[in-house]
Parts: structure tokens; sequence; C-alpha cells
């Protein structure tokens, strides 16, 4: 008999940053609901469990932040205490962290102006804001697809969605560009995070105030209703509009620049997605949303004690639920390490599922749809410009540092 | 008198948001996959499950007439 290795439960060494895809993949055979003794934390990774665990809402909570009170991690710097309180209570009122009945009544604020309809007519503002982007960077003659466009695009678009004015963009660019520390492992990362936040909170203040006497069709007159409704506070109105920046943002991002790596490293499935680029980019996009996800894990907190397979789940425990190797179990997917843009159906968690499934869903689809199009029809050379590609220190968001690309 | 309706939900797309059942929740359940499954197509207005169905996050829900075959949703 061969001794196996006994798993390591460190999940921030360079080896499993770089490739997570092994690790995961490693505890999804060996066991698939495991006790991390370094973190306090059970790491669930297969596909059946992470769908029946997203939707029996009702056991597992979404109200980490407040439900909590074990410390940051990766670590913080400890003078940064005070800061984290800070982003703890911001984030708290999120309706992503609420559990039923409050998340319902706040999502259902919001939910209307984010369904598949309602986002399809958005398209054109994708189109030609794409186009925008790689007519500067097209001019230029390379382009960090992270830097020039996958972080502008989606802010323009949800700075449009709030009603934003043009003058204005460069200010939301910057505090969207603070918020993204969030999902990044650094030590000080409270300090900018906070900026952003208080900078939002400042800014969209007396957005409010104007829409609440004038509403208009925008994201804020919509949250500005939810108010008056008595639906949301003020705190709770004036958190949400960074909730669309922030948690549209790195996501939206990390679809782009994954999606785009897994089309250079795969020339068969770039050369499909060419010889059509209209008509496969709907399930090319679900499919680089499915091979290499943008959110790796989401949390949760056990709200009673669980049975999970061969698992007791105490109440109170704290939970993460691994997309990036549910979409990749063998039991769900056929050839699940095969990047195959034609693959369907494509029952991928990417947005999660249940009642938390990502609000955003359809609105990041169309980003990715728009831009896998557009770069097959503009630039069909694409390459990579730089050797060894670096990835952020997080196990939330599968995030690169950049992605330098030509296409000569 | 309202038209008769055709209402299914597609169990492939369907991600247990719950949100049809929140709208009209005597047309649509979740079953024990928290999956929804509609009940009873003629237990609430028109209006009420077109509702539901534009608000499903995936689409998974169709409606038509249900003599005409007419395409109501989506
Ligand atoms: C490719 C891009 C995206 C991915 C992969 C993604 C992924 C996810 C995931 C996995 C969740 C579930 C969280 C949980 O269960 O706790 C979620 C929730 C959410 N997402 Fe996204 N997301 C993306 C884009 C967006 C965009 C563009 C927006 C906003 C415009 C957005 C807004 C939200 C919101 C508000 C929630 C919370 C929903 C709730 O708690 O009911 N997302 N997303
Ligand atoms: C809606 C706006 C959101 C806000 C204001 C927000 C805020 C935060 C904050 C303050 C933290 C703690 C950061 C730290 O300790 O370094 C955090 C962590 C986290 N967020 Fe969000 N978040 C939002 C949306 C989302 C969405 C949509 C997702 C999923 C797609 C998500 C997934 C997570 C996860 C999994 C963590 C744990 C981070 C880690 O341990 O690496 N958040 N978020
Ligand atoms: S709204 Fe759509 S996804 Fe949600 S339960 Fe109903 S059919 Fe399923």
């Amino acid at each position: 008999m061969t001794a196996v290795a006994p798993i390591q439960d460190d999940l921030f060494t360079a080896d499993v940053i770089a490739d997570p895809y092994a690790y995961y993949g490693r505890l999804r055979e060996q066991d698939p609901v495991h006790w991390n003794e370094k973190y306090d934390l059970w790491v669930v990774t297969r596909y059946d469990d992470l769908v029946w665990l997203t939707r029996h809402h009702e056991l597992f909570s979404s109200a980490v932040f407040k439900n909590d009170p074990r410390p940051a991690y990766p670590a913080i710097d400890e003078s940064d205490l005070g800061l984290y309180e800070y982003v703890k209570n911001y984030q708290g009122d999120q309706f992503i962290q609420h559990d039923r009945p409050e998340h319902l009544e706040m999502r259902r604020v919001m939910h209307g102006y984010f369904t598949p309809k309602s986002m399809e007519a958005w398209r054109p503002f994708v189109q030609a804001a794409v186009k925008e982007l790689l007519d500067a960077a097209e001019e230029k003659g390379s382009m960090d697809v992270m830097r020039d466009l996958a972080t502008p695009l989606p802010v323009l678009v949800i700075a449009e969605m709030m009603g934003v004015p043009r003058e204005d963009r460069p200010y939301i660019r910057q505090l969207a560009e603070k918020l993204l520390y969030i999902g990044r492992g650094e030590y000080d990362r409270m300090k900018p995070l906070t900026e952003g936040m208080r900078g939002m909170i400042e800014y969209v203040s007396p957005l409010v105030d104007r829409r609440i006497v004038d509403p208009g069709d925008d994201f804020i007159s919509v949250l500005a209703r939810g108010e008056k409704q008595g639906v949301f506070t003020r705190h709770e109105v004036l958190v949400n509009p960074s909730l669309l920046l922030l948690a549209g943002h790195e996501t939206t991002i990390n679809l782009l620049c994954n999606g785009t790596l897994s089309f250079i490293r795969h020339p068969d499935q770039w050369a499909l997605l060419k010889q059509d680029p209209a008509g496969a980019a709907k399930r090319a996009t679900e499919e680089c949303l499915r091979y290499d996800s943008p959110v790796v894990s989401i949390q949760r907190i056990a709200s009673q004690d669980v049975e999970l397979r061969d698992k007791v789940l105490r109440k109170g425990d704290r939970l993460r639920w691994f997309i990036s190797s549910a979409n990749r179990d063998p039991e769900a997917f056929a050839n699940p390490t095969t990047f195959d843009i034609t693959r369907h159906p494509n029952p991928h968690v990417a947005f999660g599922s249940g009642t938390h499934h990502c609000l955003g869903a359809t609105l990041a689809r169309v980003e990715g749809q728009e831009v896998f199009k557009a770069l097959a029809e503009r630039f069909p050379s694409l390459q990579v410009e730089a050797d060894g590609l670096d990835y952020q220190p997080s196990i939330t968001f599968r995030s690169l540092k950049s992605l330098p690309i030509t296409w000569h | 008198m309202a038209r008769k309706l055709r209402v299914w939900v597609d169990q492939q797309a369907c991600v247990g948001n719950a949100m049809c059942e929140a709208i009209a929740p005597k047309v649509f359940r979740l079953n024990d996959n928290r999956q929804s499954e509609v009940v009873d197509p003629a237990a609430d207005s028109e209006e009420k499950i077109l509702e539901a169905a534009e608000n499903c996050p995936v689409s998974a829900i169709f409606v038509e007439d249900a003599e005409t075959g007419e395409q109501l949703f989506p």
C-alpha cells in the first residue's frame, strides 16, 4: 500500500494560488467535506454538495460578517482592526449578507432591474463601450486586457446605470479600483478599501437625495424607492451602489481576463469562435465561466447542526464552497478538464445557485459575449506577451494580476 | 374569462432562485430539489404569471396560450 500524503491546509501557498484545480480537485476526490484546521473552516468541493447547500439557505446563513466573531483571513495589520470593523459593518448591510425574510424583501427592490429581459436592453451600450475601449487599444498596438479593457468596462456600464455624469466617471473608476482591494489578500488592504467605501457613500448620498424627490429610470432611483417604501434604511441604500461596483467588478474582470487567456491557450477553440463569433459567443461565454471560474469560493455559516456526507457540521461552523472544483467535477461534466466552447448543456455554478444566485448574471453574460465576439472579430491573432502570469493571492477570486497581449 | 395557459419550468435551467414562488406562490412551488414546479397554472392571474416568468433570473419559465399555442414568454 502506498501512503497517501496528508492534505496540507494552507490555502495560500504559491502552488494552490497558481493552480487551485489540482489542490481542490484532490480534496473533491479524497475528502469532499474537509475540515481545515488552519482556518477553522469546512471546505466543500463537490458539485452536488454545492448545489444542495446553496439551495438550503435555511441551514446555511449568508450573514457571515454579522455572525462570525473570528478574525479576518488572510490576516491584516493590527493597526487596521478598527478599519476592519468599519468594513464588516458596511458589508453587513449588503443584501448578499442577509438571510430570509429580509434578503427576499431587499433583493426584490432590485431584482426587477436585472431581469434577463431588462439587461438585454443594455447590450447596445455594452457594444459601444467595448468598441470604444478596443479602438483605443488598436491605436496603441497592444494592451493589458486587465487594465485597458476588463477593468474599465464594468465600471462604465455600472456608472451609466447609476446615472453618473460623464465627467464624474474617472472619479468613480478611482473609487472602484480602491474597492477592488476587497478580494486581494494584501496585509494592508483595509485602508484603500475603507477609503473606497467612504468615498462611495459621500458621492452617492446627494444623488439619493435628488432621486427621492425626482426619480428617473436609473438604479439609484430604484434604491431611493426602496427607502421610501421602508425596505431599506438610508445606510442600506448608500452601501448598495458599491454592491454593484464590488460584486460586479472583480468578478467580471476575471471572466474577461480568464476567458481571453483560455482562448489563447486553446487555439483550436479560438479558431472555432472565429468561424462564427456572433453565433458561438453565447455558449463560449458559459464555457469560460465554467472552465476558469471568476469566483473560486464563497462562505456560509451553519445555522444549525447539519450532516453532510460522513461529517457533522456544528451550528456556527463556517464553511466555504468551491466553485472552481465543482465546475470540474467529473460526476457533473463529461471531460471536465477540456475547454470546449460548444459544451451544452452546461449547468456550471459560476454564479452560485439558490436564493443568492447572482443578481448580475445576465449583465455579466452580456459583457462576456460582447467582449469575446469583438476580440474574435477584430484581433484574430491574439498572443500573450508575458511568460509567467501571476494570480492575486485570494481564495475568493481567480484574478490575474495582468494580461498583456499583442496581435501581430 | 381569462384564457387558459400552459406553464412549465425547464428543470435543466432552474437554479432555485425562488423568485417565481415569491411572486406567484399559488402557481409555482419549490420541490425537494429546490427547483420550481408548476402546481396550478390557473391559480393566479396571467399578469402575475408573466411577472414571475420575467423575473426568473435564468429564463427557465415558459408560458403559452393553452389553446392557440401562442408563446407568451419568453
Ligand atoms: C462573471 C461575473 C460574475 C460572477 C462570476 C458572479 C458570481 C456570483 C456568485 C457566485 C454569487 C453568489 C454569492 C453567494 O451565494 O453568496 C453572486 C451574487 C451576487 N452577484 Fe454576482 N457575479 C458576477 C457578476 C455580477 C455583476 C455584474 C453584478 C452586478 C451588477 C453582480 C451582483 C451580484 C449580487 C448583488 C449578488 C448577491 C445576490 C444575493 O445575495 O441575492 N454580480 N455573484
Ligand atoms: C455587494 C457588495 C460587496 C461588498 C461590499 C463586499 C464586501 C466584502 C468585504 C468587506 C469583505 C472582507 C474583505 C477582507 O476581509 O479582506 C468581503 C469578503 C468576501 N466577499 Fe464580498 N462583498 C461584496 C460582494 C460580494 C460578492 C458578490 C461576492 C461573490 C461573488 C463576494 C464574496 C466574498 C467572499 C467569498 C469574501 C471572503 C473574502 C476572503 O476571505 O478572501 N462578495 N466582501
Ligand atoms: S425563478 Fe426561475 S430559477 Fe428561480 S425557482 Fe423559479 S424557475 Fe427556478
